[in-house]
């Protein structure tokens, strides 16, 4: 059932309903089996991957929620072939008796599905998922600490009755030491740690970076420590439910919408049930419609759906609110890419709130770091090299897996970076940051690891791509010709010595004399070039200024459906950015 | 030249650069072009001349610089070797001046392919001879005939060479080699080793007063300046034994007219009365030679058999047909081809009746 959904990128990914049906029908650990797939738990590698995944999402949303900056700790030991156990503690606002069974041993028991706000993890499935699978794999329960800052903290342990999907709850004490937060450990088997661009380490860097209020260390089994420091300190303000925005909706989904909604007519329920939608509009829609916009919405045909469309394409409507949506903002991504990566040139970009099938507004962001620690590192023929890293994030979280299917993937691909000057990506100390943030990710998959080839999210994060390249490709291009003219200068002066000895021979004049002047016309001349350069890209950047005025440039090809309200502050300076205001400050 | 002459063309060649270098300006190095696109065929001395396009190869040139500084190299090397009196192969000369640059691990050469080409530059921009700079060509020729030989204070006698014959040296300058006590009548200028050698065992040269020596396939400067001279000096007629395929007809026309990469100083290697007395297309009929022993002419051939009509030296009646007969025929023939009517009829028929009916190509 959900493997059928993939094809269909409109949609959530699960159709709770569904699953819901076929919880009754099958016990839970057979559904677990079954699903194990769909819930990212396959392949030996990424199974840890996601068990981290899963803790330490619980974790940033469970202090952000309670406003507190998470400082998380991680902790992966091997205790035998391809058995592990994973331990992750956080500062957070903790759970209590009555709700820690519910949050890390019952499937499906989460809240977050049916809300449409932007969080992380959307289906409340993972954390008890990873209960599910160390019982099925070493027997063992999950151990928890938990300090609420109300009452005693305890420690107990979890299993998962696997007929009832209730959880099972053994073992429970009260502790004597203060502890604030929870600390969660699971003992697993047929999974294996490695250092690799899709382990764990590399999840939590990149979790880092999306998250720059949150501060991780990590422990991973041969003992090496890592921290990831805290960058920013404020937290981000937490999301709002929002509705779907009119333009772009499906007629499918008018008719399913309209199905569930508890509205007695139907302009009552376009007006409740979606997002910028006033009396005026309704009026509007009333002159374009063949139908009484007082009709029951349950009665809605399929033909007169097609009609709301048809009328939704054709009226003017706000931009959906960003308020739902939680970009992590230029600065702080600016900062924690400084932290972390330490790029010698770094460029950041918040584009405006878009909105893509389906009425979901989404938002994108994009660096492009290049130098210092970004890109990949590779083993090539002659030693350690750098290749292109691409590091995808939906709502801050890392998209580890299924890469090339994923349109971040795909958009990064489709841009000419020849154009700006960036000669062969691929090869290049280049790491490109984009983050998708919505409140629903049309996912390609329950995985949850790539991003559906929308056709707007592509053109959003193509033009995001196009205008940071630019800045790039001005450095990267300066920097090469730096490094050209430095080639050059070597070139000339370890000939100048040979030539200096030759002429010696022919003309008696001493070596050093020779040689020095030699050094001299070298340098005269390579400096002679570069003035001649600067002119040129004066001359150049004076064209590109104009093509922009003129509006040749990218920018500006495509608007969101209204003007956004809200002013966006910064202007660029000297390729180094000035930030505008993220929306979580 | 003398040498010290010699060497006040180097010295003043360094001189220039230095000068320009006191000016504080990128130094340069004029140097004749040695392309197809600058030699013209000087119709009065009937060879190949260099024409008077230059270029500047400059020191503050990317694609320049390290040419420059091996310029430099040679000219100070070739120096230092007058300065030994000595002659040295140009083998010799790469090796030493093969060395690592400081600092690098680049070589200033990393094959003699490198320092040949600058040699020649050399030569052609101060105009003067490669034996004028105490360097030797490796020669390969070997030459056999009535007539007496002086080097150094060894007389050698031509005709008392045995099957092997006299080793060309690399130097026949009039101050090296001193000719004499020529009864021979002409000068037969043969492609191959082998081919010379049935020549000599048939004692050709004796029965039919002439001078034979080969180059072993594309002649070196030495056999060819030999040739010359004999020409020259003593007015034998010389003619050219090759296959007749395009490589041999080719060969030919650098004995008589010269080649591209030593434009400059082809007058004084060229020997524009040479005659072509075969092999030719036109043979395989005349001398009813069996179709078997001739070869297809594959495309690399008809490529040079167009580019050769076009050169100006064989635009006559009778090269045009020849080139035309081998097209239309598409066989080319090798000498040996020729032992099918017997081991002896290249010697005893052939030759003596191409010469008797004066059947040759200019």
């Amino acid at each position: 059932m959900a493997e059928e959904k993939d094809s269909n990128n409109n949609k959530p990914v699960v159709d709770a309903d569904q699953i819901a049906k076929e919880f009754k029908e099958h016990s839970v650990a057979e559904f677990f089996k079954k699903n194990k797939q769909m819930l990212g738990l396959y392949g030996k590698i990424r199974t840890l991957t996601t068990v981290v995944h899963e803790y330490i999402t619980n974790s940033l949303d469970a202090c952000e929620e309670a406003n507190i900056l998470p400082d998380i700790e991680v902790k992966i030991e091997e205790l035998g072939p391809e058995y592990y156990e994973v331990t992750v503690s956080d500062n957070g606002p903790g759970l209590n008796k009555e709700t820690v069974g519910k949050a890390l041993a019952q499937l499906l028991a989460g809240t977050k599905f049916h809300r449409m706000m932007q969080s992380r993890g959307q289906q409340g499935i993972g954390a008890s998922g990873v209960t599910m699978l160390a019982q099925m794999t070493t027997g063992k329960p999950v151990k928890v600490i938990s300090g609420t800052g109300k009452g005693k903290p305890f420690s107990l342990e979890l299993t998962i009755d696997p007929k009832m999907n209730q959880p099972k709850m053994s073992n429970v004490k009260e502790l004597d030491r203060p502890f604030k937060g929870l600390a969660v450990q699971a003992k697993l088997k047929g999974i294996i740690y490695r250092d690799t661009e899709q382990g764990p380490l590399e999840y939590l860097r990149r979790t880092a970076i999306a998250n720059p209020h949150a501060q991780i260390k990590f422990a991973d089994p041969t003992g090496q420590k890592f921290l990831f420091k805290r960058s920013a300190n404020a937290i981000p303000k937490p999301p709002i439910a929002v509705k779907p925005h009119p333009k772009g909706v499906t007629v499918d989904e008018i008719v399913s919408f309209a199905k569930a909604t508890d509205a007695r007519k139907v302009a009552s329920f376009l007006r409740n049930d979606f997002d910028r939608m006033g009396q005026k509009s309704i009026e509007e829609i009333t002159k374009k419609v063949s139908f009484d916009l007082n009709k029951d919405p349950k009665q809605l045909s399929w033909e007169e759906s097609e009609e709301i469309v048809k009328a939704f394409k054709e009226i003017d409507f706000i931009a959906p609110s960003a308020d739902a949506l939680r970009p992590i903002g230029e600065e702080r991504i600016h900062k924690s890419l400084e932290n972390i990566v330490e790029p010698e040139f770094l460029h950041v970009m918040t584009r405006k709130p878009s909105v893509y099938a389906g009425g979901f507004p989404f938002q994108v962001e994009v660096a492009i770091a290049y130098g210092g620690k970004s890109g990949r590192t590779v083993q090539g023929q002659e030693g350690q090299e750098k290749r292109l890293e691409i590091m995808r994030f939906a709502n801050r979280t890392p998209l580890l897996f299924d890469a090339g299917t994923c349109a971040i993937t795909k958009a990064v691909q489709t841009i000419d970076w020849k154009r700006y000057d960036i000669k062969d990506i691929e090869t290049s100390p280049v790491t490109v940051l984009v983050n998708f943030i919505s409140v629903y990710v049309p996912y390609t998959g329950a995985g949850k690891q790539a991003i559906a080839d929308e056709e707007e999210v592509i053109e959003e994060i193509r033009l995001a791509l196009m205008q940071t390249g630019r800045k790039a490709g001005n450095y990267i291009s300066g920097k090469r010709r730096e490094a050209e003219k430095q080639a050059k200068k070597k070139v000339f002066l370890k000939y100048a010595t040979e030539v200096a000895i030759a002429l010696n021979e022919l003309t008696g004049k001493p070596v050093k004399t020779i040689e020095a002047k030699l050094h001299e016309i070298v340098l005269k001349r390579l400096k002679l070039e570069e003035k001649q350069e600067q002119k040129e890209i004066a001359e150049q950047n004076g064209k590109a200024e104009e093509e922009k005025k003129e509006g040749k440039g990218e920018e500006g090809k495509k608007e969101p459906a209204k003007k956004e309200e809200k002013k966006k502050g910064g202007k660029e300076k000297k390729g180094k950015s000035t930030f505008e205001k993220g929306g979580d400050e | 030249m003398k040498d010290s002459e010699v060497v006040k063309k180097l010295d003043g060649a360094g001189e220039d650069i230095l000068k320009q270098i006191n000016k504080g300006d990128n130094p340069s190095y004029e140097l004749p072009v040695r392309t197809l696109g600058n030699i013209y065929f000087d119709t009065k001395s009937k060879t190949i001349k260099l024409g008077d396009k230059t270029s500047d190869r400059q020191f503050l040139n990317i694609a320049h610089t390290r040419k420059f500084m091996q310029t430099m190299l040679v000219a100070a090397e070739i120096k230092k070797i007058i300065a030994q009196k000595a002659t040295v192969s140009i083998r010799d000369l790469y090796y030493a001046l093969k060395h690592t640059i400081e600092g690098t691990e680049e070589n200033t050469f990393e094959e003699q392919g490198e320092s040949d080409p600058i040699i020649e530059d050399i030569e052609a921009s101060l105009n003067l001879l490669r034996e004028e700079l105490h360097l030797a060509a490796s020669s390969k020729g070997v030459i056999v005939g009535d007539m007496k030989i002086k080097d150094g204070k060894d007389t050698i006698d031509l005709n008392k060479m045995g099957s092997g014959g006299w080793g060309v040296p690399s130097n026949v300058e009039p101050d090296k080699i001193d000719i004499k006590d020529i009864s021979a009548e002409y000068v037969l200028f043969i492609e191959k080793d082998a081919v010379w050698k049935r020549f000599n065992e048939d004692q050709f040269w004796k029965k039919n007063k002439c001078i034979i020596i080969t180059g072993r396939g594309q002649p070196s400067r030495a056999e060819r300046r030999l040739v010359q001279r004999l020409n020259n000096e003593f007015d034998l007629p010389v003619f050219a034994l090759m296959d007749a395929d395009p490589w041999g007809m080719y060969i030919y026309s650098v004995i008589k007219q010269g080649s591209i990469s030593l434009s400059y100083s082809e007058e004084k290697l060229a020997t524009p009365d040479t005659k072509y007395i075969g092999l030719t297309v036109k043979d395989v009929e005349t001398f009813k030679i069996p179709k078997e022993v001739t070869i297809k002419l594959n495309n690399l051939d008809v490529k040079r058999l167009n580019e050769m009509k076009e050169y100006e030296w064989f635009k006559n009646k009778q090269w045009q047909d020849e080139f035309q007969l081998m097209k239309d025929k598409a066989i080319k023939l090798e000498l040996e081809a020729l032992s099918k009517k017997g081991i002896r009829f290249i010697t005893e028929e052939y030759l003596p009746q191409k010469i008797k009916s004066k059947d040759f190509l200019p």
